[in-house]
């Protein structure tokens, strides 16, 4: 089975400021770091890796940097990586990054099986997945718990809002792999040593590598959305006292349920 | 003999203190009646919330004066009853004196109020980029119990214990008076260190008020390895090896794969990896990235001599989260996993540990009952536990005092002492007694007396 | 807008004052050559705060489309088994206000089967018009067919924006359209205005909220996003509905699909409190295992798991898997209400990053106070009872 799991490198801690003045992310001295959305996904394709004797891709688009997680995916028992990286796909947003990844997953042979988190630490939108889907025109699901493979078909389980879904899905397909559902495996210092830089392992792909050589695609230009502006929120700290009577503080109360809009 | 807490002493006390810091026996929580382990309980009389020097000053005066016995009590986190007031009388709660009052960034030191939680004082150090090394693995400890007791933890290896780290101690004597031990200086060679004395006596001496404490830089780099091995055998045989590779790591702990699938059970939550018998864990920390990866890398070369299956990276926050979380609750679930249990931690030297712990291996055998044990083979400092496991009270009775009795034995043949850093608090005083023998027992009584004449100050502890 | 490099301009030091000001580590020099990697996020930080001139901002040439063409704002109707998720009112609550602005109507789109009842709940929000795709094979949640039928929509009534609940429905179904349709999609809102070109201001966090992102889709309809349950309000019902129910012909190629569902179950209320959204945590201020069935019913009412403290589950009377705290679970639901909890470090630090505290102990000193956003000072044991008793009043009003 031929399993591609994309991952994203995003900022070491979600912790960022804006700076007041020029309204730009401060990222200072942040480490970077595989989402940890996406280790759930590695790892479930690392299981079915093992039951069903097959190949696992990564692939990541971002700068070079980037290449950091590819390789520790590969230490993790990934097979091989695919950088995406191009200074043409920079200034994506969730339309032209998924077209960028669904272009480059094009270009690898029988894929059966594709594989996200549910959504990225720094952008948060668990939009890539599904749009990634759309242009590939292939089935997709979303927070997905359990993946059995049957033949030409998975089994899986998905979290809806309220229930709890098993349905089957024909292969090839994609599913995003909702957080919590394992515990994933911890880097090899063995496949480290024996893989190191993986220049064998892993392969970056540029603008030219792409089937669809229209620039209007990609990047800033191939984006929809625009962002106007970032900004901080307000945190609110107050500390609201309710005391008097038992009924007096009972009515507030349900007063703050209804409010907050949980009754 | 001590005097009676009565109805006159309170309301004395409450006409020092603030009437809604003093609790009087009925209203005091059973928290305060024991300790974490809680085989021992006793309540006080009294319990009184503290918040300064002049008020513990001010009980001080009185309870000497009338002879009524003290006991100080932090979070009560401890082990070995250090902390219950076995002659009841007051008991004085250091937990609202949480205040941090200096960080001093050119000396590199902060200055504490004894209450101040060791968790809060690292996150609070740590955002000042500045490392305050002591880990022992109870985080909501207070650092007073911390000083009480020399905690040690997971960083001794390479940074030693809380002794290393105190500068000076401003204290309370038994009789009121308030004085400060030591000073905030690099080094002193200025007569007895009473200072030191005060570290680890468990609250006998005198009562902690402010502590001033050495800091480091903290180091910007820091990296966990995870070693499984197919035996517990192979996993103690790499330690040694470890310790001459001069690689100098922070922590180097052990734990069997039962101790970690009593985890994962109490935590309801799965270990990166629980297949294999048993595990070393290691971190290396620093500035430089690559001596960090240079000493790692032979390590991890040394354990796969040694026929560690593999070697694995702990790097970022969730990984460290899903291996510290697991190994902070080992306590917690070997604790929850039988109806009962004692705790021994005793120490040996560290090149001796291996040897130590397959003892524990063969004594568990021998007797029938089980002793998990998890640790910092690093510094030879052990955590057994004997549990109970439905057994009939008397047989278990029985089979505990053997294999404590064993167990330090083996400990004194090995050169070994009887805690490493839980203290000896009330629990441990047999086993101190026929580990040092009556010679020094009697200079720490001689100690205790100096400095407590009426023996008020936490009294039946140690070496009484 | 693109970024130009003029390299004439470049020279070492330049160089090295360029790549230190990007905050995403995007500006490289190799070689004697300054270039910008797939890293650029547009901030633009360079050419503001940069050396004068070196990198220029070049204008392009944009593909504008006529807005007018495209009108109304929908809403699609989150519906699993015939209940509609109360975003969807919310969202014609929100959708109504930005209507207004620039005199669009308000749509709501239905899929499913045997909706007839549904929509007339629905209508009673009043909305303009509600289109209605009813078809067997429709019941279920189904992305491929119900992304057809979504593009069938759009084509015939050229929607100016859609609006999708930010639940697991809407987050499958809203990017495949709006990549079918390759215009720009805005996660899970938190915000939403509208300007008077139909322009949808779609304001979201991102970094796990420690930043708001103000976000437009300017040169492209429909515009998409989803927004998050309980933010915005719902209108208030009209009991004579005036809105238009127009069904919708379905073509049988659009119902092809690659997922058989097996199994539906009903989730059982959440097992890990670690997941929960609302939480009940107990302290030691309720005294015996029987005072609990108070706070379980309460629970009930509120939909919430119980939680504990650690003396709590030590004491035998809550299994430790309710634990929360250093030696328990750590949770970040969306409400806890600590009932009796003093809020020593032990228990706070794995429950302080909750969205609403609310706090109630009859002890005005509790540590647990420092954090609570609502502190009540009171006796549980008189509280609780009467909170139940006026909830259930409420309940019963409806």
């Amino acid at each position: 089975m031929n399993i591609i799991v994309c991952i994203k490198q995003v900022p070491g801690t979600s912790n960022v400021k804006v700076d007041p003045i020029t309204g730009v992310l401060i990222r200072d001295g942040v480490q970077a770091k595989m989402n940890p959305y996406d280790l759930y996904a590695l790892e479930t394709s690392l299981q079915l890796k093992e039951k069903t004797n097959g190949k696992v891709t990564v692939i990541s688009m971002g700068p070079p940097a980037a290449l950091s997680i590819l390789k520790e995916a590969i230490y993790m028992g990934a097979d091989e990586g695919i950088l995406i990286s191009d200074r043409k796909f920079g200034g994506a947003d969730v339309l032209a990054t998924a077209y960028t990844i669904s272009q480059a997953i094009n270009t690898i042979d029988d894929v059966d099986l594709i594989l996200t988190g549910k959504q990225t630490t720094d952008g948060d939108t668990g939009q890539v997945g599904p749009e990634t889907a759309e242009f590939l025109n292939l089935p997709h699901f979303g927070y997905v718990t359990n993946v059995e493979v049957k033949e030409n078909k998975i089994e899986f389980i998905s979290n809806l809002e309220t229930k709890i879904m098993k349905a089957n899905i024909t292969l090839p397909c994609l599913l995003c792999i909702d957080s919590d559902i394992n515990t994933p495996r911890l880097p090899s210092y063995k496949r480290k040593v024996k893989f190191g830089n993986c220049e064998k392992q892993i392969k970056i792909m540029s603008f030219n590598d792409m089937e669809d050589q229209d620039e209007t695609k990609y990047g800033l230009k191939g984006s929809a959305t625009q962002v106007e502006k970032i900004f901080q929120p307000e945190k609110t700290t107050d500390r609201l006292v309710l005391q008097g009577t038992k009924e007096q503080m009972a009515k507030d109360l349900l007063n703050v349920l209804k409010e907050r809009k949980f009754i | 003999m001590y005097k009676s807490f009565d109805n006159f002493d309170l309301a004395y006390i409450k006409s020092i203190i603030d009437n809604e810091r003093v609790y009087e026996k009925g209203h005091i929580s059973s928290d305060f009646s024991h300790d974490e382990l809680a085989t021992l309980v006793k309540y006080p009389d009294v319990l009184i919330k503290v918040k300064n020097a002049e008020e513990i000053s001010a009980i001080m005066k009185y309870a000497y004066e009338k002879s009524i016995p003290v006991t100080v009590r932090g979070s009560g986190t401890g082990l070995v009853g250090g902390a219950v007031p076995v002659e009841g009388g007051i008991m004085i709660n250091t937990s609202l004196m949480n205040q941090i009052l200096e960080l001093d960034d050119k000396n590199f030191t902060i200055t504490v109020e004894p209450g101040v939680l060791l968790m809060d004082l690292a996150a609070y150090v740590e955002e000042n980029d500045l490392f305050y090394p002591p880990d022992p693995g109870e985080k909501s400890a207070t650092i007073g119990g911390n000083i009480s007791t020399n905690a040690g933890g997971m960083r001794a290896v390479k940074y030693g214990v809380t002794r290393d780290y105190v500068r000076s101690l401003k204290v309370v004597m038994p009789n009121g008076d308030i004085e400060t031990f030591g000073s905030n200086v690099v080094k002193n060679s200025s007569g007895y260190s009473l200072k030191d004395l005060i570290i680890g006596s468990e609250g006998t001496l005198a009562i902690i008020v402010e502590a001033t404490l050495k800091l480091l830089p903290l180091p910007s780099e820091s990296i966990s390895l995870l070693v499984p091995f197919e035996t517990m055998q192979q996993a103690l045989d790499a330690i040694p090896e470890i310790l001459r590779s001069k690689t100098n790591p922070t922590a180097i702990e052990y734990m069997s794969k039962e101790t970690i699938l009593n985890s994962e059970k109490f935590l309801g939550k799965k270990f990166p990896d629980s297949k294999h018998d048993a595990y070393l864990l290691l971190t290396f920390d620093g500035n430089d990235i690559n001596i960090i990866e240079n000493d790692y890398s032979k390590v991890a070369n040394l354990c796969l001599a040694q026929g560690a299956i593999d070697a694995y990276f702990i790097d970022t926050d969730e990984r460290k989260k899903s291996v510290w979380s697991a190994r902070g609750a080992f306590l917690e679930a070997i604790k929850a996993s039988t109806d009962k249990m004692d705790e021994c931690d005793v120490v040996v030297p560290k090149d001796l540990i291996a040897d130590y712990i397959k003892y524990t291996h063969k004594l568990s055998k021998q007797l029938g009952v089980r002793i998990p044990s998890f640790g910092h083979a690093g510094d030879g400092n052990l955590h057994i536990y004997v549990c109970k496991d439905g057994m009939p009270e008397e047989i278990w009775q029985q089979k505990l005092k053997t294999a404590f009795k064993k167990l330090y034995q083996k400990a004194q043949e090995m050169n070994g002492l009887v805690s490493g850093e839980h203290g000896i608090g009330y629990a441990k005083k047999q086993y101190l007694k026929e580990s040092l023998g009556e010679n020094q027992i009697k200079i720490m009584q001689q100690i205790k007396n100096v400095f407590d004449p009426k023996n008020i100050l936490n009294p039946g502890k140690i070496c009484q | 807008m693109a970024l130009k490099i003029n390299h004439n301009l470049v020279n070492e030091e330049i160089a090295k004052t360029l790549v230190d000001i990007c905050p995403f580590k995007a500006i490289e020099y190799h070689d004697n050559k300054l270039s910008i990697n797939a890293g650029c996020k547009n901030c633009k930080i360079c050419v503001k705060k940069g050396p004068a001139g070196v990198i220029e901002l070049v204008k392009e040439e944009i593909k504008t489309i006529n807005k007018n063409e495209w009108k109304n704002i929908v809403i699609y109707a989150d519906i699993e088994e015939n209940k509609v998720h109360p975003v969807t009112y919310e969202l014609i609550g929100k959708a109504k206000e930005l209507a207004q602005v620039i005199n669009h109507q308000v749509h709501v789109l239905a899929i499913g089967h045997n909706l007839t009842q549904t929509v007339d709940k629905i209508l009673h929000y009043g909305v303009d018009k509600v289109f209605i795709y009813d078809h067997e094979k429709l019941e279920h949640f189904d992305v491929e067919r119900y992304t057809n039928i979504f593009e069938d929509f759009i084509n015939k009534n050229k929607p100016s924006s859609i609006l999708f609940g930010a639940t697991n429905i809407g987050r499958s179904l809203a990017p495949r359209v709006a990549a079918r349709f390759k215009t720009g999609l805005t996660a899970d809102c938190t915000a939403l205005e509208m300007k008077e070109n139909t322009d949808l201001v779609q304001i979201r966090p991102a970094f796990g909220g420690n930043i708001m992102a103000q976000i437009i889709n300017p040169n492209h309809r429909p515009q998409f996003c989803t927004a998050r349950y309980k933010v915005f309000n719902a209108p208030e019902k009209t009991i004579n509905p005036t809105g238009e129910i127009i069904n919708c012909p379905i073509e049988d190629k659009w119902l092809k699909t690659n997922v058989e569902i097996l199994e539906i179950i009903n989730k059982k209320k959440e097992e890990d409190i670690s997941e929960s959204e609302i939480i009940i945590a107990i302290g030691r201020g309720v005294k015996s295992k029987e005072d609990f069935d108070l706070v379980f019913e309460l629970a009930e009412l509120l939909n919430a798991s119980i939680g504990c403290t650690r003396p709590v589950a030590e004491a035998g009377l809550l299994n430790n898997k309710h634990q929360i705290g250093l030696s328990g679970k750590t949770v970040k639901p969306k409400l806890i209400i600590t009932l009796g909890v003093s809020g020593a470090i032990q228990f706070t630090s794995g429950m302080k990053d909750a969205e609403c505290i609310i706090a109630v102990n009859n002890d005005p000193a509790a540590q647990i106070f420092d954090i609570a956003h609502f502190a009540v000072f009171g006796d549980i044991y008189e509280i609780v009872p009467e909170l139940i008793k006026i909830i259930k009043e409420g309940k019963s009003n409806v």
